[in-house]
């Protein structure tokens, strides 16, 4: 019986129709996991509204570029602008990545909502992450050890960060734990007291402390007006000049609804 | 050493034996019973009317004149509600410019609050995300909010040399004398009035696809994309499982060469998961390639490779099981080997080798590793089976890891994630559960 | 054979086989089982072909950049340029949660495992068998789930005070049991046959008294430790303890199976209790093969992923002081599956092929593990039926 009926599956099987590449079925997205959530609702949004079906992966900035150059995605979110190298070996492949800022983000310094600390210097940042300073007194807070958080090395927020804050070429502390998303630093910083943590401004809520940089506390109008000094834009990278569907999805966010999606979800319409 | 005391010493032995199997019983219940208690949450809850009023927008089902009362009376009390903070907003307007100001930084988390308890507030747009266009749709969370419409969380940040305590203010207090200030009494009175809180037996948790990355909706596009991995992976496996092992039960002589194919077996057997994952990806992706990138078909051919083995032991030894007279009956009557082995051994063998199969049917279900590369996506909807051999698909492993760690607000929903714990668990224990009943039948039935 | 057909041709030939046919059957039997060895040889070719993709990427890496600093350097900053690749922090964070999981889990395995061989009625093992197969079932990606969101948070807010019940409930009983044996042998050796028991009360007090203070140092010890990450070393190593656990007790039950009632029933016969039995007579004699099982249940927490990815805190560097459990480490299997994001497999850069080149090296250790244990296995049957 289940002999017969696994043979009937199996005929089924060899004999169903073929579909061809990912493109035809629908759009494929591929990448950051900090572009995820924009990703996600321009997905729901696009389905629901044109009734074409959008599938997400989030692993992260380089495996979007990856994913782009090795023609298996439409469309590669990135939290970073693609390297030479990529796009290089893009080339080589004949895929031209063509670049489309989607939105803009702030990266947010968070820690425990019990840390007393307001503001850190940007100088103060790059020492905890470079491992020179170990305790929250040595920057105004209490006699604790922190915690460094930060994220895998194939994060595009990571990389932004480390440009931003630490400069070119300066390590973080192999003391730091590493998580693999935006969501899982969030949830690490909310649930360890004497947790610091980096994380686009989109996945802040109530559950962490957002330090200010500098003095000035990351929002959309800092952000815009550059005072807020840890930055970046979010990208969508397409092979050459979008066609079709994937030019209509790529125009999403100079629209009016899908600025509005951009800005429910905490990133900044650009 | 006294008698006594080797007494002793023999009972304490039989203690500690008998504790380490206590300790992992207790384990599986420890493991088991949160995973079990709130993964039952993510179907039998008490739900809102927001929820019943989602499930009525969003997948069409429900009782449409009930949701319509129900509508009309949670409304009649929101009405009070949402009168009170526009009449709060229009003595604002009144004030000094320095007291609005104060006021109007304290307001807008109440707003907040309230529009996640209720939804979207009267004269605010339509918000574009699905996860905005309701309110809490499960009574516990709503309690959750209502406190955060009474209270404000702050911290006591007065001596920055100690890590703060948390203290909640009463936002009555701090509109004492204001319009607002009769709105948190009333919340908390008719908290239950506002959302209709109503048991909820959700079925569709299910069946439904998910809606807005997993924040309503069901898990069917990951129980789909488990059960084509898993079927897939049988497909492949079981069949080249079974004439393997009709071949080293039946033909195979001992010798270097045979005792070497039992090891590889053992080794494949050994690899670790990650490492079928890395293989997939480079021999059936990268170089064979079978689908353009990851696909249901990658993924199962990974997952087939590495159940193999199991396979193959266990149908062994459901062969071997098999009384050697049988054979020898049917060679007696003039059979010929072959025949003897498709019209006696293996029918007789078959429960042994069904629930060899059974239990790898649950080991691929289960397993993460080897798909991370080859087959699995985060988010996508439900797909075709004649899409198995060009797209990847959501699977319930990958995605409880997703969900877990990698999701914006992966705290938010965790009734989902334990819910999709529960049905993975559920769905490979009871695979091996009957795999235990059938073969207790077996050995009945070979006892006689 | 011929003649016969012909004598016997007229009588019936429906059971007589021409010799065309019979070759054609023969050619039938030979391709038949010739399919079936090839389709038997399948497995150890996806041996084979395993190793060798996976040494083909892996190879490049080495060719590139030599062996001596993955093995010996602890920077791992993969996405830098130039990038370190060194992996030595990442092994030991394997290394380490092994162990700890070894740790736990091979006294309980062992235990449970002559329990189930030699102590538990027939009755009661049966319904013991299913608890253990359900445990070794159950996803690790459930594993892993309860030990992010139950366990770690429980580890960091209750730590202290979860350390020293555990230690209390632990150590008790084996402290109890020392002062009792202690006791016995120390009055045994030097008092006379009348003051035995007298002394032997007063050393149990005595040394009674003294366990107890241990407990409690170590106990408030513990308490007072406050664990900062609950994702950490600890809290892998008993997930992965619980998940070698299974392996660990059927393939030592087996071993302990198959060591024969005679030498049991010797043993017993010449005075010993069962403790004693079991202790001196028959685990020396299966101990081949609870090393074996040992291997195996090691093996298993090796080679798991998820827990380790999800749980252990992922930071690549060895903990400080290095035996610190209640720090987060990384692991071969969680660095394959976390990097392998970035693994840009077009250019062929370092960052991909190191990841095959740590999948090489869990597959070399999981294959040299196996076949010592194999052999183990085997040697141990020769000599057992030798016996």
């Amino acid at each position: 019986m289940i002999l017969k009926r696994i043979l009937l599956l199996l005929t089924v099987l060899l004999f169903a129709p073929v579909d061809g590449g990912a493109a035809d079925g629908g759009i494929v997205i591929d990448g950051s996991t900090t572009v995820g959530p924009i990703a996600k609702s321009f997905a729901a949004y696009f389905t629901g509204r044109y009734g074409v079906p959008v599938t997400v992966s989030e692993s992260g900035s380089g495996n979007g570029a990856k994913s782009l150059i090795n023609g298996t995605c439409d469309i590669a979110a990135m939290s970073r602008a693609m390297k030479s190298r990529e796009i290089a070996a893009g080339a080589t492949k004949g895929v031209s990545p063509k670049e489309h800022v989607i939105a803009l983000d702030g990266i947010a310094i968070v820690a425990h909502p019990s840390n007393p600390v307001p503001s850190i210097t940007k100088a103060q940042i790059a020492a905890i992450y470079q491992g020179r300073i170990t305790r929250w007194n040595a920057v105004g807070g209490p006699n604790a050890r922190i915690v460094v958080i930060q994220r895998e090395s194939n994060s595009g927020t990571q990389g932004s960060f480390r440009e931003l804050v630490m400069g070119k070429g300066v390590k973080i502390t192999r003391d730091a734990e590493t998580q693999a998303s935006n969501g899982a630093v969030k949830n690490r910083v909310s649930s360890t007291p004497g947790a610091i943590g980096f994380l686009g401004l989109g996945f802040v809520d109530s559950s962490v402390k957002v330090l200010g940089v500098n003095g000035v506390m990351p929002s959309p109008a800092t952000i815009q007006n550059g005072s807020y000094p840890v930055s970046r834009p979010l990208y969508m990278y397409t092979d050459g000049e979008p066609k079709g569907e994937v030019k209509r999805f790529i125009g999403l966010p100079e629209t009016v609804d899908g600025k509005r999606i951009v800005e429910e979800l905490g990133f900044i319409a650009k | 050493m006294n008698l006594g005391t080797r007494k002793i010493l023999d009972n304490s032995f039989t203690a500690v034996g008998m504790g380490s199997i206590v300790v992992m019983a207790l384990a599986l219940l420890v493991v088991l019973t949160p995973i079990v208690y709130n993964g039952v949450g993510s179907v039998f809850f008490t739900g809102t009317i927001e929820h019943r009023t989602m499930l009525y927008k969003e997948f069409g089902r429900g009782d449409a004149k009930a949701i319509e009362t129900q509508t009309a009376t949670a409304d009649r009390y929101r009405a009070e509600a949402y009168r009170m903070l526009s009449d709060f907003e229009q003595e604002m307007e009144g004030m000094s410019l320095e007291a609005s100001r104060q006021y109007r930084s304290k307001y807008a988390p109440v707003r907040a609050a309230m529009s996640s308890l209720l939804g979207p507030l009267p004269g605010d747009p339509v918000p574009m995300l699905t996860r905005f266009q309701y309110g809490q749709t499960r009574w516990e969370k709503a309690e959750e909010k209502l406190h955060n419409i009474l209270y404000e969380k702050k911290w006591d940040y007065s001596d920055p040399t100690v890590m703060a305590k948390a203290f909640d203010v009463p936002r009555a207090e701090e509109f004492a004398g204001t319009k607002l200030a009769p709105l948190f009494s009333y919340a908390e009175r008719h908290l239950a009035d506002m959302m209709q809180p109503q048991f909820t037996v959700y079925w569709g948790f299910f069946t439904d696809r998910s809606l807005d990355a997993h924040i309503f909706g069901g898990i069917w596009p990951e129980i789909q994309g488990t059960f084509f991995l898993a079927i897939g992976a049988m497909l492949f496996a079981f069949p080249l499982g079974v004439i393997a092992a009709v071949y080293f039960t039946e033909y195979a002589k001992e010798g270097f060469f045979t005792s070497i194919l039992r090891s590889a077996n053992s080794t494949l057997a050994g690899v670790p998961s990650i490492v079928f994952g890395l293989f997939g990806l480079a021999f059936f992706i990268n170089t064979m390639k079978v689908s353009e990138s990851k696909s249901v078909l990658a993924g199962a051919l990974t997952l087939a490779i590495m159940i193999l083995p199991t396979i193959i032991r266990a149908a062994e030894e459901a062969i071997l099981s098999v009384p050697k007279t049988y054979k020898e009956a049917s060679l007696g009557l003039g059979s010929t080997k072959w025949n003897t082995i498709v019209t006696v051994i293996l029918p007789a063998a078959l429960p042994g080798i069904i629930t060899g199969g059974i239990i790898s049917l649950g080991r691929a279900a289960g397993e993460t590793a080897p798909i991370i590369f080859t087959a699995a996506v985060s988010v996508g909807s439900a797909i075709g089976i004649a899409d198995v051999f060009s797209s990847p698909t959501p699977a319930l492993s990958w995605n409880i890891y997703n969900l877990a760690s990698e999701h914006e607000m992966a705290s938010e929903i965790r009734h989902v994630q334990y819910g999709m714990v529960l049905s993975l668990v559920s769905i490979v224990l009871l695979l091996n559960l009957s795999a235990i009943l059938l073969r207790a039948k077996i050995s009945q039935k070979l006892k006689g | 054979m011929t003649e016969e057909v012909k004598t016997d041709g007229q009588r019936s030939s429906a059971f007589v086989v021409s010799p065309q046919k019979r070759k054609m059957q023969k050619l039938a039997k030979n391709a038949g089982e010739t399919l079936l060895l090839g389709i038997a040889s399948f497995v150890a070719i996806i041996v084979l072909f395993i190793f060798f993709f996976v040494a083909v990427d892996a190879i490049p890496y080495f060719q590139l950049r030599g062996f001596t600093e993955f093995f010996t350097s602890t920077g791992w900053y993969p996405a830098d340029e130039p990038g370190e690749f060194g992996a030595l922090a990442i092994i030991y964070g394997s290394a380490m949660v092994t162990f700890g999981s070894a740790l736990l889990a091979v006294p309980m395995g062992i235990a449970a495992a002559v329990c189930l061989s030699d102590i538990l009625p027939f009755s009661v093992r049966q319904y013991a068998k299913p608890v253990i197969e359900m445990l070794a079932a159950i996803p690790s990606v459930a594993f892993g789930f309860f030990a992010l969101v139950i366990l770690a948070p429980l580890l960091q807010s209750n730590g202290g005070p979860l350390l020293m019940w555990t230690w209390w409930i632990l150590a008790a009983p084996f402290l109890l049991l020392a002062v009792i044996v202690a006791a016995d042998l120390l009055s045994a050796r030097f008092a006379q046959e009348e003051n035995r028991k007298k002394m032997a009360l007063l050393l149990q007090s005595l040394f009674g008294l003294l366990a107890v203070l241990v407990l409690y140092v170590v106990g408030t010890k513990l308490n007072a430790i406050e664990i900062i990450t609950g994702t950490n070393a600890l809290n892998v190593s008993i997930i992965l303890s619980f998940m070698a656990l299974p392996t660990i007790v059927s393939v030592a039950e087996d071993a302990l199976q198959s060591v024969g009632r005679e030498l049991r029933e010797g043993s017993y016969a010449l005075g010993a209790t069962r403790a004693e039995t079991l202790l001196k007579t028959v685990l020396p004699a299966a101990s081949s093969g609870i090393l074996a099982a040992v291997i195996l249940g090691i093996m298993r927490a090796l080679g798991e992923t998820m827990v380790v990815w999800m749980a252990s805190g992922n930071s690549s560097h060895i903990p400080d002081p290095w035996y610190n459990y209640l720090d987060a480490v990384r692991t071969l299997t969680a660095t394959i599956a976390g990097d392998m994001g970035e693994a840009d497999q077009v250019t062929g850069s370092e960052r991909y092929h190191v990841l095959f080149a740590m999948g090489l090296l869990l597959l070399v250790i999981s294959f040299f593990s196996n076949l010592v244990s194999e052999r183990i296995v085997v040697r141990q049957r020769k000599i057992l039926s030798g016996q």
